[in-house]
């Protein structure tokens, strides 16, 4: 247990940048946006007239309404920015994760440290599948409270009542929940995924970038072929797969319903394989499928020649 | 048998076409500093990821009683290893890797290590990559001598260092850090200034093992005699295993040779393992 936290906070301070720098900067970003979105009201506007009528306007809206448009954006418009870097940030660090230490030779430092492969791999899955999903969550939730400590003085500022307007008509803490849900169950679905980045990573020669995509790309672009040869028509390929998989995938993301109101989804509503309404149920429904057990076989495939291959990594 | 630190038989590393370390047998007993020395791709570093379980091998091998491609990670609780170049990681801040070394390595001092920083110009808060070569080297060392091991394998250690630190690696690693219950095993081109150190010597040439022997019999066994150039016939009918010439003399060196003939025909010395290694290099099996 000590040796597997010495190794996580190895990852941690290898990747500090990419997991502790990304979102902080991102969260700055926002906080950013709001001042100059504030100080542009206030410049243009003679004593925050436009801003009080906009208050005035939302405070119109029904309430609970109001707090399910907040629900909505803060688990799907305003953490947009953090899973957009979460996402890259993960797979570049997976792609590197069995590879750098390779590269720079620094792989007979670690293995002369009495820390087993598999402990080792252990570790960077897990910094990939909680500590950056988690380090992200938390400045989100940090960048939330700043904004709506910000704005609520602004509120108070121009004679409205944050608390009626909006603090005590969302309920943040059932969003936040539900993003940090969100976030581990897509690790875990998305397991296939990251396990064939790792393999990746543990055994091209160089640019593991190329070797992750191209033979996924390959086998795809013949499998189209070949059916097209045959059938003449274009059945499911391995593009369709994993594209079918990840819009199956736990991920909250934005929709319409229909109505022209934005609603919160898990993946894109592609296949009815799946209900897609942003509900815990749905989360866990997804992780005990047939579906994830399959996915979770295939990661196990890829994980264990990754370890296979990691144990090899000094041969020559 | 168990008495032996490293204990292999038949061991034997292939890669595909060539035969890097061809069916060797090796009893290293606790207690040595040894010399494993051998040309440019003789097979040293090929046999050492063998015992290090850093490579997969044939034959028998037991390092301290564990089967090292198996037990790479219990085997290195009791053995450490500094391979032929700098590999520390890059990134890393020297604090971090003290403290990543103390939460992984149960035997490992603090307080030996900082003693060993302190003599050093690096500080804590350096990133490795901000060091020289040099103190990258010294800053490896420094850790290494402070984890408690029962086997320390060097391979060429002190490569880029300068020689004042290297005389004082070897003074340190002798006074302070060796005794009778570690061994020891070092690969160096620069043999002469181990020599002094060690307690057995083993050559390694082509995969195979050209010389094993303790230091003691290095100096029973094998001597040197320098004669000028009229007795230069009479020495080499007493089939010296190696000759060579320096200023117009001759110097010949001997296996087991009658010491008493040898006098009369010159100057009598104990060969310098360089010199050993030369002959044997050049001269065939001892």
């Amino acid at each position: 247990m000590n040796r597997l936290m010495a190794l996580l906070k190895r990852e941690y301070w290898e990747n500090k940048g990419a997991f502790r720098t990304t979102p902080l900067v991102i969260g700055g970003i926002y906080i950013v946006l709001l001042l100059m979105f504030l100080i542009t009201f206030n410049h243009f506007d003679n004593e925050f007239q436009s801003l009080k009528e906009l208050a005035r306007w939302i405070s119109q809206i029904d309430a609970s309404l109001r707090g399910e448009i907040i629900y909505v954006g803060s688990i799907t418009f305003f953490p947009g920015l953090f899973n957009i870097a979460l996402s890259f940030v993960v797979f570049f660090y997976l792609l590197g994760s069995l590879y750098d230490d390779r590269k720079d030779r620094s792989i007979l430092f670690w293995k002369s440290l009495p820390a087993s492969d598999t402990l080792t791999l252990v570790s960077k899955l897990l910094s990939a599948m909680v500590v950056a999903p988690v380090i992200f969550w938390a400045i989100y939730v940090l960048t939330s409270i700043v904004i709506m400590l910000v704005t609520s003085v602004v509120v108070l500022a121009i004679g409205e009542n944050p608390w009626t307007l909006f603090l005590g008509v969302g309920n943040p803490f059932k969003a936040w929940s539900m993003l940090l849900l969100s976030y581990l169950a897509q690790s875990i679905w998305a397991l296939p995924l990251y396990g064939w980045l790792m393999l990746v990573s543990s055994f091209a020669p160089r640019i593991p970038l190329l070797f992750a995509i191209l033979p996924p790309v390959v086998v795809a672009v013949l499998q189209i072929w070949i059916e097209f040869l045959q059938t003449f028509t274009l059945k499911k390929n391995l593009f369709g797969v994993i594209g079918e998989w990840f819009a199956n995938s736990p991920f909250i993301s934005i929709n319409g319903d229909g109505n022209d109101r934005p609603i919160a989804s898990l993946g894109i509503p592609l296949t009815d394989t799946f209900d897609h309404e942003a509900t815990v149920a749905n989360i866990f429904d997804r992780l005990f499928s047939t579906h994830m057990l399959i996915g979770l076989a295939v990661a196990a495939v890829f994980l264990g020649t990754a370890l296979w291959l990691r144990r090899r990594a000094t041969e020559s | 048998m168990m008495n032996n630190v490293i204990e292999a038989r038949g061991l034997t590393k292939r890669y595909k076409s060539t035969v890097a370390v061809d069916n060797i047998d090796l009893h290293i007993p606790s207690g040595r500093i040894v010399g494993l020395i051998g040309p440019n791709g003789a097979g040293k570093t090929s046999a050492l990821k063998a015992i290090l379980g850093l490579a997969t091998y044939d034959g028998e091998l037991s390092v301290l009683g564990k089967n090292p491609s198996k037990d790479r990670a219990a085997l290195m609780e009791d053995v450490c290893f500094i391979a032929d170049v700098a590999v520390l990681p890059r990134w890393i801040r020297v604090w971090q890797l003290i403290e990543l070394t103390e939460s992984i390595h149960p035997k490992f001092s603090r307080e030996k290590c900082m003693e060993y920083l302190a003599s050093t110009k690096i500080t804590l808060d350096n990133r490795v990559k901000q060091l020289s070569k040099g103190m990258v080297v010294q800053l490896h060392l420094a850790i290494v001598m402070a984890i408690d091991v029962k086997l320390l394998v060097l391979d060429e250690p002190t490569l880029g260092l300068d020689i004042l630190f290297r005389k004082q690696f070897y003074t340190n690693l002798l006074n302070d850090y060796f005794d009778e219950e570690r061994t020891i095993i070092i690969t160096t081109h620069q043999v002469e200034e181990i020599e002094h150190i060690l307690s057995d010597l083993i050559f390694i040439q082509d995969g195979r093992i050209a010389l094993d022997c303790s230091m003691e019999n290095v100096q029973e066994s094998y001597v040197e005699l320098i004669v000028p150039p009229d007795n230069a016939v009479a020495a080499r009918e007493l089939k010296p295993l190696y000759e060579r010439e320096l200023f117009g003399r001759h110097i010949f060196l001997y296996e087991n040779a009658n010491r008493q003939q040898l006098k009369e025909l010159g100057e009598l010395h104990t060969p310098s393992v360089a010199d050993l290694f030369v002959a044997t290099m050049n001269g065939g099996a001892a």
